[in-house]
């Protein structure tokens, strides 16, 4: 910031004094590479009026001239992008915008020039762009659309343009609680927010405006006898004393939902060029409060005239929220257009600020007293029933077309038309979880109807549009939720205001304008469309809607939708709520996806496990693959290895000739105890396991209570009434659940305790024919580990290295001679690395994901692609497994049937007739000489790999009757990939079928 | 044997704790945590042992006590995770297993979690970012504990002292991006500002 200059430079409708800019200081800014002058306080809109831009924007399908239309988050017209590089923003409300020092904005959707665009030519073929024409036009030939009508409507009619550039900001979300949330900062919600927090309510203020005050400020009204901006500087004070308070500015609530909750997006940074150190740029809230207090206001409609879009027409209210708050004349030469009583104060306004208001024109034949003083003490010059049929100019406006009550028509000269057709209360939050709004036939807009559970209202989105009324609704709201809250309502007295008029009359649109008439000015809808939608039977609001695209732009219409609809009512004869309703949904204003996801991207999308090994696995270059939220090794490559191939061929050799090691701590481990746990484990798996002896180990499968297999794994005994289960990694959570489950709801009556303890084991698979003599270096002397002492299936509670407490199972998945060993996780990076210098004098590897994959699949073990949600015990040759005679979940309805058919698909290995071949999994079977097509498949293949100790590809696969087929030859048929494979049906185990090797 | 000695590792791989009086945060890596849960039909015995040895009432709700310096937590229905220094040797699993045979089973969780303290004038804030649970101290208070989420890692978290102190429990493989998510949230309010 620099110092201000004598003057105030180029602002050249900037009051000498007034406003809540702070003059002393001056920001510069450039638009179009055009560099200009302002003030801290002002909004990039209000800064561009200052200098005189009254031209900002081209509007989205016809390229028309825009300007600003409002001074808050409803614009529709004035969309900049804003800022350069990776931060710049498209589709950014000049109106919201704060102003900063270095601050770049440049306009969008014009090319060259935004005095000279192009594509303004569309303006000419208007009726070819006119409602529906996406569906009239782009119909034939249907194979333009995608090369050629499709582009060359995104390009023409497209808005900003998003950087390519990763966001260099960072977003966070936060929640907050409060009793009394009171939402929309204005005179209304201060003094609600008062009358809350005088009680010991926990109060949140949020206001979507950098500073509090909303129309109460815009207008310079006086309450208590002050000018209202001491008011709201004084009530700010005592509400950030109160530590009770808190107040978020610039923030947004964007959208209601359940239980008393509300999102909320606040820009933290916007306002700066780029964000402190450490702070976001944005913040999304979940807000959830016992009590809410809606004081969101309400928006000014535009009526709709001819060239009602041109730069210089401006909401007359926005009009007082430049001369009062930022200081700034908007106009020389007013004409002020109503149908309500605040015109005349606008007229008021707008002289008291030096303008020349060239008339007020009243569209009613009956003015009210309020008026007529107004006009009487100013001199305006007031034309009632009368209306303005055409803003005139091209790049903005030169004059007004008016036609008299008695239809003549006259023209002046003016610079700016203020106008004003009603107020429509901000009610989209009562709307969002389906409460219905109620037409009011005195203001002549939609009022909230059902509200969310625990929300109350005040001000004018209450229907109290004067500030009188507002302080004193909002005060009585903000007692009366304090004390539902469970805080007992302290009296405060209700600040006085001065008197204002809310009268109205409706005038919706003017007949008899020759431009065109806008209705949706962000999506370029005008009256005609309206009136063509009707002729066309698209009545229905929703049909309205859809067939013009009102609406649905990025300010949800705020400016149109009303209007739309009272048009429409009138085309059809029928009044507004038979026409039908608007209701809107969230969000209220545009939330950034970057600030929806907060901490969540890139890396920090999901959190990430890693294993007990990761640190050491890393050292080594290991390759590592997600598995769910886990992080595992996959392989481990060694210098000179040319692909994943070769070093998991190495790994697989290095297990069946020496000993390799694996990361197996992501297993999900469960600890059962109680004097019922062998009984609770009988009735949850489908193998026996009574007869499981303690000290010994047993593999398991557990079924889903529809019979198919859900789950399988090992289960330890480690006392008579102690077990140690493990579950596969991906269904280490589900099963916890399942088993809880069980125990709560369909055993309760036996003794029984389920812990999780994934986490409390680093447990390495220790295998290979040299695993025992590895051991045997780890293992303390006093633990037996020799085959006698410890066989195949023994699990022992031990020490190793010296006294640290481990658990050491003999499992194998591999087929080899193989151990599992267990040290509490904190010592995991120590014995990894104690295995590996221990090992490497029987020449030890570590081995990943893929080389155990291999090894199952060479071993026919079943692993994800076989437990697939869709296999019974029988079609993954587990059959034997299965109990007779006891009975455990899943074994009813796993009698089925279609679950016993013996024509289902079961699982055999399959090897390639031409060694050479590659097998894919996801191929499905078909007899030799079938023809490929579903009716006859007869299953597929679900898991391949490279078998170095076959030396070729070997595959496992379900296929119809498979067992009973072994030595047929038959194709894997794969279009996907474009393979047609012979394969010869064999059994599954590949290695070692005796099972002579895992005893040793 | 003694060069084979085995010795512990942390579970973060980056950890740079913020230390300033808005925020501070360690990790309490050296404990020892042992889960019990009652038997079938023993909770009031249970109750009673647990008082006896260590005169701590264990909590029926969402609550945390200590007592002989150790802290009981609850962590379910009718189960408790039992925290105290390891101290060179102490085992709270052989130590409970010994006094509660019978009426509880016991299970190490030393190494399951890890446990991080965080404090400091913006700890509310900084969690607030994360933890989707009310920690004003009309609804949160030394002595509290909810077993609940911070940025979508599962946390048993407490309040220590009015300070205020929180403590989040995580299984240990969460830690790394735990202390990922805490130091962003933290950045606002320990980065040097200009």
């Amino acid at each position: 910031m620099t110092a201000a200059p004598i003057g105030y430079g180029r602002q050249s409708n900037r009051l000498a004094s007034g406003g809540l800019i702070d003059r002393s200081k001056t920001l510069h800014f450039t638009f179009d590479g055009k560099t200009y002058a302002g003030h801290p306080g002002d909004t990039l809109a209000s800064a561009l009026l200052a200098n005189g831009v009254v031209l900002t924007a081209r509007s989205f399908k016809y390229h028309r001239p825009r300007g600003i239309l409002a001074a808050g988050s409803e614009e529709p017209n004035a969309l900049v992008e804003l800022r350069d590089g990776a931060r710049r923003e498209p589709n950014t409300k000049a109106t919201v915008a704060e102003l900063f020092d270095g601050l770049t904005a440049t306009s969008q959707n014009r090319w060259p020039s935004l005095a000279f665009d192009l594509l303004s030519i569309n303006s000419l073929f208007s009726p070819v762009f006119v409602a529906g024409f996406y569906y009239k036009t782009f119909m034939w030939p249907a194979a333009l659309w995608e090369k050629l009508y499709e582009p060359l409507i995104r390009r023409a009619a497209g808005l900003g343009r998003a950087s390519d550039d990763a966001d260099p900001d960072t977003y966070e979300k936060a929640t907050a609680f409060a009793d009394v949330l009171v939402i929309g900062g204005g005179p209304a919600g201060l003094a609600a927010a008062q009358a809350a927090a005088r009680t010991s309510a926990r109060v949140i203020l949020v206001d979507e405006n950098a500073a509090l005050g909303g129309r109460a400020v815009d207008d310079a009204s006086e309450i208590a006898g002050n000018p209202a901006h001491e008011w709201v500087k004084m009530l700010e004070g005592e509400l950030s004393r109160n530590p009770e308070v808190r107040i978020l500015r610039r923030t947004t609530v964007f959208g209601s939902y359940d239980g008393g909750t509300y999102g909320a997006l606040e820009r933290v940074s916007d306002h700066l060029p780029h964000p402190a150190p450490g702070a976001p740029r944005q913040r999304l809230w979940r807000l959830v409060a016992k009590k809410v207090v809606l004081a969101t206001g309400a928006t000014e409609r535009p009526i709709v005239f001819g060239g009602n879009d041109r730069p210089g027409v401006m909401l007359a209210g926005a009009v007082r929220t430049y001369v009062n708050r930022y200081g700034v004349v908007p106009g020389q030469r007013v004409v002020v257009f109503t149908n309500n009583d605040y015109g005349a104060t606008t007229a008021s306004d707008l002289v008291r600020a030096g303008a020349d208001v060239v008339a007020l024109v009243d569209s009613r034949p009956e003015i009210s007293d309020h008026v007529y003083r107004i006009t009487n003490e100013t001199g305006v010059r007031l034309i009632s029933n009368a209306a303005v049929t055409d803003a005139l100019g091209k790049r903005h406006v030169t004059g007004a077309d008016i036609r008299l009550g008695d239809g003549e028509r006259i023209e002046l000269a003016c610079d700016l038309i203020a106008v004003s057709g009603g107020w429509n209360p901000n009610i989209q939050l009562t709307t969002h979880l389906g409460g219905k709004p109620v037409w009011n036939d005195r203001l002549h807009a939609f009022l909230p109807g059902a509200v969310p559970a625990g929300m109350s209202l005040a001000g004018a989105v209450a229907g109290d549009l004067t500030l009188a009324k507002s302080l004193a609704g909002g005060n009585a709201a903000g007692s009366a939720a304090a004390d539902e809250s469970g805080h007992k309502a302290i009296a405060v007295p209700v600040p006085t205001a001065i008197a204002e008029s809310d009268a109205v009359t409706p005038l919706w649109r003017v007949i008899g304008y020759k431009g065109k008439a806008f209705v949706d000015q962000q999506n370029d809808v005008t009256e005609k469309d309206i009136a063509l939608a009707e002729r066309e039977g698209f009545r229905a609001v929703e049909h309205l809607k859809r067939y013009t695209t009102l609406g649905m732009a990025t300010d949800q219409g705020r400016t149109a939708n009303v209007n739309a609809l009272a048009i429409m009512a009138e085309l059809t004869g029928r009044t507004i709520p038979e026409t039908g309703i608007t209701v809107a949904r969230p969000p209220y204003s545009p939330v950034a996806l970057g600030a929806l996801a907060g901490h969540h991207r890139g890396k920090s999308f999901k959190p990430t496990r890693l294993p007990p090994s990761y640190r050491w696995a890393k050292e080594q270059g290991c390759v590592f693959v997600e598995t769910g939220l886990w992080l595992r090794p996959s392989y481990f490559p060694r210098p000179g290895e040319r692909d994943w191939l070769e070093t998991v061929t190495r790994e697989v050799n290095t297990v069946r000739n020496a000993v390799g090691i694996c990361d197996v701590s992501t297993l999900g481990k469960v600890d059962v105890q109680g004097a019922g746990a062998a009984a609770f484990l009988d009735n949850i798996y489908m193998n026996g396991l009574k007869t499981l002896t303690v000290g010994k180990c047993r593999y398991g499968g557990m079924l889903r209570e529809d019979g198919i297999l859900m789950d399988d794994g090992t289960v330890a005994r480690l006392g008579e009434n102690h077990f140690f289960i493990t579950t596969t990694t991906a269904n280490a959570v589900k099963v916890v659940q399942h088993m809880e489950y069980c125990a709560q709801w369909l055993w309760p009556e036996l003794d029984v305790q389920i812990v999780s303890a994934t986490e409390q084991w680093a447990q390495y698979a220790v295998a290979g024919p040299k695993s025992r003599a590895l051991l045997q270096k780890i293992v303390d002397p006093a633990f037996d580990i020799s085959d006698s002492g410890f066989p195949y299936l023994g699990v022992g509670e031990i020490t190793v290295c010296g006294g640290i407490k481990a658990r050491l199972f003999r499992l194998s998945f591999s087929g080899e001679r193989a151990y599992e060993i267990g040290v509490p996780a904190r010592y995991g990076d120590a014995l990894i690395r104690r295995l590996m210098e221990a090992g490497e004098e029987f020449g030890a590897c570590s081995y990943g994901t893929e080389a155990l994959g291999v090894m199952r699949i060479e071993k026919g073990h079943i692993s994800g692609p076989e437990l697939n949600g869709t296999t019974t015990p029988q079609d993954v040759g587990l059959g034997g497994m299965v109990a007779k005679k006891k009975d455990f979940i899943g074994s009813v309805l796993g009698k089925r049937p279609g679950l016993v058919d013996p024509d289902r698909p079961s699982l055999v290995g399959f090897r390639p007739v031409d060694r050479s071949a590659r097998l894919r999994s996801g191929a499905h079977f078909l007899a030799r000489d079938a023809r490929p097509e579903a009716a006859n498949d007869e299953g597929y293949m679900t898991s391949v790999a490279y078998s170095p100790s076959s030396g070729h590809w070997v595959g496992l696969g379900l296929l119809r009757r498979g067992p009973e087929r072994l030595g047929e030859i038959v194709r894997a048929y794969d279009p996907v990939r474009g393979a047609d494979t012979l394969v010869e049906v064999v059994s599954p185990v590949f290695v070692d079928p005796e099972g002579g090797r895992v005893r040793g | 044997m003694a060069d084979h000695i085995l010795t512990p590792s942390s579970a973060f791989m980056d950890w740079h704790p913020p230390a300033t009086p808005k925020l501070a945060a360690s990790a309490r890596e050296t404990l020892t945590m042992a889960s019990f849960a009652a038997a079938r039909g023993k909770e009031q015995a249970l109750r009673e042992a647990i008082s006896a040895a260590y005169g701590a009432v264990l909590p029926k709700s969402a609550g945390r006590v200590e007592a002989g310096g150790i802290a009981f937590v609850w962590a379910g229905p009718d189960q408790w995770l039992a925290i105290t220094e390891h101290e060179g040797a102490r085992d709270l699993e052989a130590e409970l297993k010994e006094k509660l045979t019978g009426i509880a089973s016991v299970v190490d969780q030393s190494d399951s979690r890890v446990v991080v303290r965080i404090s400091g004038s913006r700890a509310r804030s900084v969690l607030a970012k994360g933890v989707p649970i009310d920690l004003h101290p009309r609804a949160f208070a030394p002595g509290s504990v909810a077993i609940t989420h911070a940025s979508h890692v599962g946390i048993i978290l407490w309040q220590v002292d009015d300070a205020p102190t929180y403590e989040a429990a995580m299984f240990r493989s969460y830690a790394d991006s735990f202390a990922h998510w805490l130091f962003e949230a933290a950045a606002e309010y320990v980065s040097a500002q200009p």
